[in-house]
């Protein structure tokens, strides 16, 4: 735990949940913490957040543990809510919040923090050592309060920290700048100004907020960057966000099963604040979020009239405050959105929202701080934002623009919501399942590795069937050896080519420029054109010739000198595809070659968890891969002869389950690589439930999907389903959110029939 | 450890033909290596096989898969192909998928032997 929080006496001042609970920012705070130490005294710390990324809960927890150390430091906490419209009583708000903090420290008495007194009950509060000081500062305030000069009076109240005495604390002040709005009423520029009070030195200072604005307004208030340190907060993690969504739903007694959470998680993009506005909207209409329908209906729920209707229509209002202005914006923004080209020209908006250039120039500026488009000054590009916003923008559209009937938007939003749930969560378990790629290949550096690993075919011929074991020390001794470059930048294929978007998915077509052996020169530069195709079997000749042909012209149009193709196929590629490789000096590696690859330059994770059932009822979960297929075969023939099946039939059962699990591995891109295996005995019969998390193949919803195969191969891999619907009595296959789930049953029969 | 040029299966010749023999349990790794043995019989010179099953209890469709295959690669090599004690639920699941349309069955090694007989030709040493 850290220093701060350890602590017994420990005492919650303005964290709303407790230290145990805070998950998810372990890193930042420890920046912030570590930003209070006398080294930084005198420097500032900018948070740069992404919209929805969450940080004042982060600066709240911040403040409790500097609290509650008791040294020099003296923790301010500020937040700039919208409830404040002007610069000047937003920056009245913090004088007074800076007071209290301060006294509340001084005293030692955390209440003061949070109660609510005026500046006499301050004054009055103040210890005798400070109460001087105090003093001076308010009354030097009430004159400056009168007076005209609002400049003036901002940056005294935001300047306050400056006159304590030496001796008497070393202020962090932690200003939450999340809902800083840099356009509120008046002629100051609030965002502007704070920086230039705090970001010429003499403070030491944490501010946070949207990290187009922050870094916008460090340059125009001229900012000593020298003094500056800089902390990106970034979207949290899958792993961080899941743990977060886990004790939010604790907290707020809220119901949630795994595969809810873990679509919250996608659907939210790891946003703390969308997963917390969410959690507390569940709990306040006490909802259970136990399926994909659960969670969408809410979802719905929140665009339609909850906290995430009302987050967007503030940040709408904000952008522009005029209704006939907003509901052009709507409009414009969905309709660029959808479009094919969602880039236009500033000329094209202004002539659309009917206002000034200046207007425009406002507008466009909001906009683009809050993330919703990206404007360079002469281009605007819309579509972006995180997904409830562009559902939020749809639904407006629909209902305000065209008019169309509440009941059959909310309709169509929640159906468009569950269809798009499982496509959701494939593509994330796809991502987990191929992020080795772009891992492994941003790991490129100068190894050695064996040059068989690139080519299929010599792979094929020397080390196919070999055990691992053997395969492993059987490549140690190779002794051709190829030596991978430095990677100093990798992208998605679709950074370089939008088009590249129809044919791949983001992760699974890459570019990395590299250089040979590290050394830095034309000569030396080599561009990697890699990408990981869909198969199931072998891929052949024209697979590998269209993508060799496509990269190849990728190359020609960015003027690419130098460049390697390099093909990923899960079963390789045909003897014909192998030579069109070689003779194009392509390379071609199975997702075998990928694994041993990938082991001998990083270490990849391994998963094994085993438990046991109950009653007549068993549940033992294997780990996917290793033959562990028999483990559950073997467990299902101990379990079937308590039920007297024949040996025939016994053996059928086996097959089965083994067809199963073979099919649980292959195709589910299962994120716990865990094959669940429920075996219930009834009297006359045993029902197998094979189940696992992840994708749904393709191949039982009767939809073909995109392979490079051909029929008779596709034939021949589903061979699985066709062997389990022969041998078993009843297959029954059942779609749940997060996988599939196939249940078989067999009854026993005696030798007569 | 194996050694380097080590049979990753049971094997051995009987003049042209090569009988291989398979495992307990035919999947990915054991369809493999009897294929690459194969590949290897037949490289050698090998006429004929026989892979025998005697030892199978337990196949999957990924080992029939590639039994599939390596019909195929014995169709090319114009090898004959036999396979030999193959238990009943594992001829069951062979015809289920079709696999009997494309070779012969034996009782067990003898009779596959027999049956191919009549393809022998000269005896090769490896």
């Amino acid at each position: 735990m850290n220093r701060g929080s350890s602590s017994e006496n420990f005492r919650r001042i303005l964290g709303r949940v407790a230290p145990s609970d805070f998950v998810g920012r372990t890193d930042e705070l420890a920046a912030v913490m570590a930003h209070a130490a006398p080294d930084n005294a005198g420097r500032g710390l900018l948070l740069l957040m992404e919209p929805s990324a969450g940080v004042s809960e982060l600066l709240r927890q911040a403040y409790d543990r500097i609290f509650n150390q008791r040294n020099e430091v003296i923790p301010i906490y500020f937040a700039f809510t919208r409830n404040e419209t002007t610069a000047v009583s937003a920056a009245i708000e913090f004088l007074n919040t800076f007071l209290q903090q301060y006294i509340a420290f001084r005293r030692n008495e955390p209440f003061v923090s949070n109660a609510t007194l005026t500046l006499q009950d301050l004054l009055e509060l103040a210890l005798p050592a400070d109460h001087e000081w105090v003093e001076q500062l308010v009354e030097s305030y009430a004159r400056l309060r009168f007076s005209n000069d609002d400049k003036a009076l901002v940056r005294f109240c935001l300047g306050a920290p400056q006159r304590i005495p030496a001796g008497r604390g070393r202020p962090l002040i932690m200003l939450d700048g999340a809902q800083l709005a840099d356009y509120l009423n008046g002629v100051v520029v609030l965002g502007t100004e704070v920086l230039r009070v705090f970001g010429r030195g003499g403070f030491t200072f944490v501010l946070a907020g949207l990290r187009r604005q922050i870094l916008a307004a460090a340059h125009e208030a001229e900012c000593n960057f020298e003094l500056l340190d800089l902390l990106r907060l970034k979207r949290l993690s899958a792993k961080e966000a899941s743990l977060l969504v886990e004790h939010v739903a604790q907290r707020q007694h809220v119901v949630t099963s795994e595969a809810a959470r873990d679509l919250l998680v996608q659907q939210f993009a790891g946003s703390p604040f969308f997963i917390n506005s969410f959690l507390q909207a569940a709990r306040e209409k006490r909802v259970a979020l136990n399926s994909y329908l659960d969670c969408e209906r809410l979802y719905v729920d929140e665009l339609f009239g909850g906290h995430l209707h009302r987050h967007f229509v503030y940040l709408l209002e904000e952008i522009s405050p005029r209704l006939e202005t907003r509901h052009l914006l709507i409009r414009l923004l969905w309709e660029a959105a959808a479009g094919e080209d969602q880039v236009s020209s500033f000329e094209v908006w202004r002539k659309r929202l009917h206002i000034t250039a200046g207007e425009l120039q406002e507008v466009l500026h909001r906009l683009h701080v809050q993330e919703f488009v990206n404007w360079d000054g002469t281009s605007v590009e819309a579509g972006t934002g995180p997904q409830a916003w562009k559902d939020y923008l749809k639904t407006r559209y629909r209902l305000d623009v065209l008019g169309e009937p509440r009941a059959l938007v909310v309709a169509d939003a929640l159906a468009d919501a569950l269809k798009r749930a499982p496509h959701t969560m494939a593509r994330h378990y796809k991502q987990i399942a191929r992020i080795s790629l772009r891992e492994i290949i941003s790991r490129f550096n100068t190894q050695r590795v064996p040059a068989v690993l690139f080519d299929y075919a010599t792979f094929s011929r020397k080390y196919k069937g070999l055990e691992p074991e053997r395969l492993a020390s059987d490549l140690d001794a190779d002794t051709e050896q190829f030596k991978l470059p430095q990677t100093v930048h990798l992208a998605s294929c679709v950074a370089f080519n939008s088009d590249m978007r129809q044919i791949s998915e983001d992760e699974r077509c890459l570019v990395a420029h590299t250089f040979e052996d590290g050394i830095y020169s034309d000569a030396q530069e080599v561009v990697w054109l890699i990408a990981d195709l869909e198969s199931k079997l072998e891929v052949d000749i024209e697979v590998a010739r269209a993508w060799v042909e496509r990269f190849e012209s990728l190359a020609g149009r960015l003027g690419f000198s130098r460049f390697q193709v390099w093909l990923i196929s899960n079963e390789g590629f045909t003897e014909d595809a192998s030579r069109l490789l070689a003779r194009r000096k392509a390379f071609g590696s199975s997702r075998r070659q990928l694994e041993l690859l990938a082991a001998r330059i990083s270490e990849m994770p391994v998963n094994s968890v085993v438990h046991t059932g109950e009653a007549n009822e068993f549940l033992v979960v294997v780990p996917m891969g290793e033959d562990n297929e028999l483990i559950a075969a073997s467990t299902a023939e101990q379990i079937a002869k308590r039920l007297t099946f024949r040996p025939e039939a016994i053996n059928q059962i086996k097959t089965a389950i083994v067809e199963a699990c073979i099919n649980a591995s292959e195709h589910s891109f299962s994120p716990d690589r865990k094959i669940y295996q429920r075996f219930r005995l009834e009297s006359d019969r045993l029902v197998v439930t094979i189940s696992s998390r992840g994708v749904v193949p393709t191949n039982l919803n009767g939809a073909s999907g995109h392979s490079d195969t051909t029929e008779a191969a596709e034939e021949r891999r589903g061979w699985g389903l066709k062997l389990i619907r022969t041998l078993m009595d009843e297959v029954e296959f059942e779609r749940v959110d997060d996988g599939t789930s196939l249940r078989m049953t067999k009854y026993v029969r005696d030798t007569a029939s | 450890m194996d050694k380097p040029n080590a049979p990753l299966v049971r094997s051995h010749c009987v003049g042209t033909t090569a009988v291989v023999y398979a495992s307990d349990y035919l999947n990915r790794l054991t369809g493999e290596k009897i294929e690459r043995e194969c590949r290897r019989q037949l490289d050698c010179g090998c006429r004929a096989l026989v892979i025998d099953f005697s030892d199978t209890k337990l196949v999957n469709s990924i080992g029939i898969s590639i039994l599939l295959g390596i019909i195929d690669v014995a169709e090319k090599c114009g090898a004959r192909i036999v396979f030999s004690e193959v238990n009943n639920q594992t001829v069951q699941l062979f015809e289920m998928l079709g696999l009997t349309r494309h070779v012969a069955l034996a009782k067990d090694e003898s009779e596959a032997l027999l049956t191919l007989s009549g393809f022998e030709t000269t005896p090769i040493v490896h």
